[in-house]
């Protein structure tokens, strides 16, 4: 019997694959950038059909700001919005192609020879989600995700030391 | 079980996709955006694996938020990189950065 779930999965499993390829079919910046925000909100209702409310949501939150980000910055380098300029932005395209493919095939391959064991059923409310992954994270993976926030800064300094100009840089 | 191997098919497709882009783009931001494609299709996994599999297992949430944050600090680090790269050269097509070459 197909349940409303596995629907959900396989419609909005689509939309994530039908605009992750517009990523890179269209010679609009913008519209790349707001391809990939949308795959990326289809993820994060993916999230949500497969009951992780707490991730869905931060998905969903986080790419709109970041792919917003990165339509911005596609402006500035490409100075082409509209994709008028037709670019051609390809480069060893057959073996890219093969690639893709050859992977893809491998890992549903995987995925269907794999014995998975039982399915569960019962599983946490998004009340007690939030509960338990705070214990997780305040407990067994607190080293984790400390690291994870000392990462952040690092990059964050990192990130403004690559950008500045080497010019100002080098006067003083 | 079918909706695991779904969910697990959907990830696969958008790992290829992704794999796709960050081999065959020139442009920086266009070969972060396949980056960003291939986490995503990770991510899928991780979640299918944890709903699916062991729903007790709150470590496997855990490294969801590891993966984004993967994910953000590839984007600020890979857009100071463009942003230096345009200042350099005028560009971020990566096909004109072979500076580094031995």
């Amino acid at each position: 019997m197909i349940s409303l779930q596995l629907i959900l999965l396989i419609i909005f499993g689509l939309v994530a694959i039908w605009f992750g390829w517009r990523v890179f079919m269209t010679s609009s910046m913008v519209r790349s950038a707001l391809s990939l925000l949308a795959s990326m909100v289809a993820i994060g209702i993916l999230f949500l059909v497969m009951e992780a409310e707490f991730l869905g949501v931060l998905q969903i939150m986080m790419m709109g700001t970041e792919m917003s980000i990165m339509a911005i910055f596609m402006m500035m380098y490409m100075m082409d919005p509209g994709g008028l300029g037709q670019m051609d932005m390809y480069h060893q395209k057959n073996i890219s192609i093969a690639a893709g493919v050859i992977v893809t095939v491998l890992i549903v391959g995987a995925a269907l020879t794999t014995d998975w064991g039982t399915i569960a059923t019962q599983f946490p409310g998004p009340h007690e989600q939030n509960r338990l992954l705070g214990m997780e994270i305040l407990k067994r993976s607190m080293m984790i995700f400390e690291t994870a926030g000392v990462t952040i800064l690092t990059g964050m300094i990192a990130s403004i030391a690559v950008a500045l100009s080497i010019k100002n840089s080098v006067e003083k | 079980m079918e909706l695991l191997i779904t969910a697990l098919i959907i990830a696969a497709v958008l790992f290829g996709i992704g794999l796709y882009g960050a081999l065959s783009q020139t442009n920086l931001v266009m070969i972060m955006m396949g980056i960003e494609l291939m986490l995503g299709a990770a991510m899928i996994n991780l979640v299918a694996f944890w709903r699916f599999l062991h729903p007790d297992a709150f470590s496997l949430q855990m490294f969801v938020l590891v993966a984004m944050t993967v994910m953000a600090l590839e984007g600020a680090v890979g857009f100071a990189i463009a942003t230096q790269r345009f200042r350099t050269s005028g560009t971020v097509e990566m096909e004109e950065s072979a500076e580094l070459k031995g």
